[in-house]
């Protein structure tokens, strides 16, 4: 990441997939089976694009899926199922790119920023 | 050659049936629903009011001859006005009706001097005839009201023609009532829709005058109102015609049944043309297909189109309109065909008109472990003729891998399409039923589109 603005929109980003993922997975329980309608697909989608902006190749979770069609349909748990893997992906790219300096920070071009950020979940626990 | 043809779909306006004010009539058969004039009575519109009072008036007027010594000239419009085949409602099977005799006129027609009640002032709901004649009932009331509001029925699908665009020419129509001569004639050069098969005039009805039964029936009369016990004290042995009896000598009895039933009339409502099944069912149905094994055993196939018979209009409704369930036998093996009015209502089921021509959906049933080559063969046969090239396989399991290269092959030598719905399929279509988050034909399309990627 190179600017505030920057960490703004990840950590925007993460905060929508997070409530998505909490509202869709609830209904994933309740039937899996059952298509997400055409209004919810719309934003799952405008936030997964977004993902793709920030997340570069390495981090996206399939090089072949970008977003949902509505013409196929996807349901509850196919939608819960991609958002968790968009979700672990990010927090990976979190992890890699805040470091331990007196406190948790947000990297800026390379360099540790005034940015706090939380403690990292997956990797680099140790940086 | 469409199964089952419906008027807008032979003209090519393709409509649900859900978005039309009247009910769309068939060419070979009736719809199997009738006027009932207490809709007309009920309704807030002043219309429909004075339509009823025009109705009224009509009837009240037979009396009146009979008063004034022409009672031959009041039976002689009672029976004209006891059919109305442009309409098509009941259910006939060849849209064709029989008025009723002169003596059973006569027997209507003598209540208005026989029983003071009406003698006095006439009726107020003129189905209270079923009451005190025998062999009178729905279709017959139907067909009564439909001949006395014919001019305005004229006027109503004149007006819906030219909305909707379908082609009328000028027709010969019988028996329209004229309300300044207080009797039939016959009105030429009526611009009206006709009957390809026979060159006959149409003519439409609104939807919402229309139920199953009467408010005011004999049957409802009977269990509700009817004291059945001073009739006859055996009531098994109570019939018809000493009812009809009783009533005459108690007509306080069925003003009383009247009067309850105008009070209630916020109940009373139009029925529609299609019912969907509730959630509930639609999900025991699904249920039921599941647990079904493959095959005939117990005649498991026939339960299995059953079944989906029932459940895939419902779940169709209103996108697609049900035309007929038809079962063919094709060597000697039993195929049940779901046949539907393709009706335009999305870009999906346009571009089934469009590219395959497709001015009805056929579905074939197969209840079998796996569709073999001669099934899709089949199918393939019967999307040659004017039906469209757009087949619906619904079946247990999806299509192996050579059968699906074969329907890939029919869309690549052919341009045919044939779609595999699984039981998969059909549970994610009850699914979108019951929540309502997506159509249950956004499986058909999600289907296709599978298709249409693995087509080269």
């Amino acid at each position: 990441m190179k600017t505030k603005e920057d960490i703004e929109a990840f950590e925007r980003m993460m905060g929508q997939l997070e409530g998505l993922y909490n509202e869709i997975s609830q209904l994933a329980k309740k039937s899996p089976n059952d298509a997400v309608n055409a209004f919810k697909l719309k934003f799952v989608n405008r936030v997964l694009s977004t993902a793709n902006l920030i997340l570069d190749a390495s981090y996206r979770p399939f090089v072949e899926f970008s977003e949902f069609n509505s013409d196929d349909l996807p349901t509850n748990s196919d939608v819960t199922m991609m958002l968790t893997q968009y979700m672990e992906q990010s927090e990976r790219f979190r992890s890699d790119n805040v470091i331990y300096d007196g406190g948790w920070k947000y990297i800026l071009d390379g360099e540790s920023s005034d940015v706090g950020a939380a403690q990292p979940s997956r990797i680099g626990r140790n940086r | 050659m469409l199964i089952r043809p419906r008027l807008t779909d032979y003209h090519g306006i393709l409509l649900p049936q859900a978005e039309l004010d009247f009910a769309i009539p068939f060419f070979d058969e009736d719809t199997p629903l009738y006027v009932d004039p207490f809709m007309l009575w009920k309704s807030p519109s002043q219309q429909d009011q004075a339509l009823h009072t025009s109705l009224i008036n009509a009837f009240n007027h037979l009396g009146q001859l009979a008063k004034e010594g022409e009672e031959e000239k009041a039976i002689s419009i009672l029976v004209a006005a006891s059919e109305c085949d442009e309409v098509g409602l009941g259910s006939s099977a060849t849209r064709k009706g029989k008025r009723i005799g002169c003596a059973k006129a006569e027997e209507i027609i003598q209540l208005f001097k026989r029983l003071p009640l009406y003698s006095a002032r006439g009726f107020r709901h003129f189905e209270e005839i079923q009451f005190y004649v025998d062999g009178i009932s729905k279709d017959r009331i139907s067909d009564i009201s439909c001949s006395f509001l014919k001019s305005f029925l004229v006027d109503f699908t004149i007006d819906q023609c030219a909305k909707l665009g379908i082609p009328t020419q000028d027709s010969r129509v019988d028996n329209v009532y004229n309300y300044r001569r207080n009797d039939f004639e016959a009105q030429e050069g009526i611009r009206l829709p006709v009957n390809p098969e026979n060159r006959k005039p149409l003519i439409f009805v609104p939807k919402r005058w229309l139920r199953f039964t009467p408010w005011i029936s004999y049957d409802d009369y009977f269990a509700q109102a009817c004291p059945q016990d001073e009739i006859s004290h055996v009531p098994e042995e109570l019939k018809r015609v000493e009812v009809l009896n009783y009533n005459r000598d108690h007509y306080g009895v069925v003003e009383e049944y009247v009067t309850k039933k105008e009070r209630s009339f916020e109940d009373c409502k139009n029925d529609p043309l299609f019912s969907q099944l509730p959630i509930t069912s639609a999900k025991r149905r699904y249920e039921l297909i599941k647990k079904l094994p493959t095959g005939k055993t117990d005649n498991a196939d026939r339960k299995y189109e059953d079944a989906l018979g029932q459940l895939l209009p419902s779940l169709l409704y209103p996108k697609l309109d049900f035309a007929q369930a038809q079962a063919r036998t094709d060597s000697g093996v039993s195929i049940r065909d779901l046949i539907f009015y393709n009706t335009r209502a999305n870009e999906f089921l346009m571009e089934l008109l469009n590219d395959y021509g497709s001015r009805q959906i056929t579905m074939e049933l197969k209840n079998v472990r796996s569709i073999e080559r001669e099934h899709i063969d089949q199918l393939n046969r019967y999307l040659s003729d004017e039906l469209g090239k757009f087949g619906i396989l619904v079946t247990r399991h999806p299509l192996k891998r050579p059968e699906f290269q074969r329907t890939i092959d029919l869309w690549s030598g052919q341009r045919r399409a044939i779609v595999a719905l699984t039981d998969t399929d059909i549970s994610q279509m009850v699914d979108l039923f019951e929540s309502k988050q997506r159509d249950p034909l956004d499986v058909i399309k999600k289907k296709y589109v599978e298709y249409r990627r693995a087509c080269p």
